[in-house]
């Protein structure tokens, strides 16, 4: 009952953000709202996940336990597939994302599709900000429920 | 045993969705006059039933029988009223009913924020869904006709 809930929650929260958008730029809808509520859901969430953890060797250990123990937590299964080229690039895969899982399998509804990534962008994109890593996430969908988040990991 | 088809209405009588697999003889109207027959059939049967009954009608109308065919009814709390004709010897198409409501219509509609409810089901994977679960059904079972 608590998954419905938040995937319910998750839809509502779009919908909201969707109708407070500014109106003047019609063609690409306004996401930036929701990635920040992503943000900080994730930045928060990170803190009661790993109080009892050890702190992590590197960054490639950080985004396993992105992978592992967090998507577990919070979309209840791992991530497919972690791909990385060592230069701060790491692509996540997931083949049957939660929030996509119930819209379609295939290309119907794929236009629809951005909105119900950006908040999952924020929260990993919060989640490595309270671990220390400043990133870049942005995430790819082809075919649903299928879909690739790119992290680009900002070197200071 | 075989499934002939199905039908799903809301609570106002807005036909959702509906799908047939061995339908042999059809009704000679179009699909929206036939959903109307249909609901407005349903609809005093209901009533008949429940003002008839010499006890206290719990459920109310479940199914009735011809002798070539059974409909089945199944109507929720929520209004939603899922109908689905099969055979005579079919066993169990209520809690079939049930399932279907449970496992594909709430989780492929209901919890798809892109189908309006009360609106006739676009979703492709509902559909497929559907169709998937009925076919490998013990109620489907289709005899070579």
């Amino acid at each position: 009952m608590e998954d419905t809930l938040l995937d319910l929650l998750h839809s509502e929260i779009i919908n909201y953000t969707l109708q407070n958008g500014d109106e003047k730029d019609k063609k690409e809808e306004d996401l930036s709202g929701l990635e920040y509520i992503g943000f900080s859901t994730g930045y928060r969430i990170i803190e009661r996940l790993t109080k009892e953890m050890p702190r992590f060797k590197d960054e490639l250990d950080t985004m396993k336990f992105i992978c592992t123990d967090f998507w577990l937590a919070v979309y209840k299964k791992q991530i497919d597939n972690l791909r990385t080229n060592h230069q701060g690039v790491y692509v996540l895969q997931d083949n049957a994302f939660r929030f996509l899982s119930r819209l379609s399998s295939g290309k119907q509804y794929l236009e629809a599709a951005p909105r119900y990534v950006a908040f999952t962008c924020g929260v990993i994109r919060g989640s490595l900000a309270n671990l220390s890593i400043q990133c870049l996430v942005t995430a790819e969908v082809q075919s649903l429920p299928s879909c690739k988040f790119h992290i680009q990991v900002q070197r200071m | 045993m075989t499934v002939h088809n199905i039908y799903i209405f809301d609570r106002m009588g807005t036909l959702l969705y509906y799908q047939d697999w061995n339908r042999l003889k059809n009704s000679g109207m179009t699909k929206e006059e036939e959903a109307k027959l249909m609901y407005g059939m349903l609809f005093s049967l209901k009533s008949f039933v429940n003002k008839i009954s010499p006890t206290d009608p719990k459920e109310g109308f479940l199914y009735y029988k011809t002798s070539k065919y059974t409909l089945h009814f199944l109507e929720t709390p929520s209004g939603l009223k899922f109908v689905l004709n099969t055979d005579n010897h079919s066993q169990g198409v209520r809690d079939f009913l049930q399932q279907i409501y449970k496992e594909i219509f709430v989780e492929y509609v209901v919890k798809n924020p892109l189908c309006n409810l009360n609106e006739p089901i676009q979703s492709e994977l509902f559909k497929t869904k559907l169709d998937a679960y009925v076919k490998q059904s013990s109620v489907f079972l289709t005899k070579s006709m």
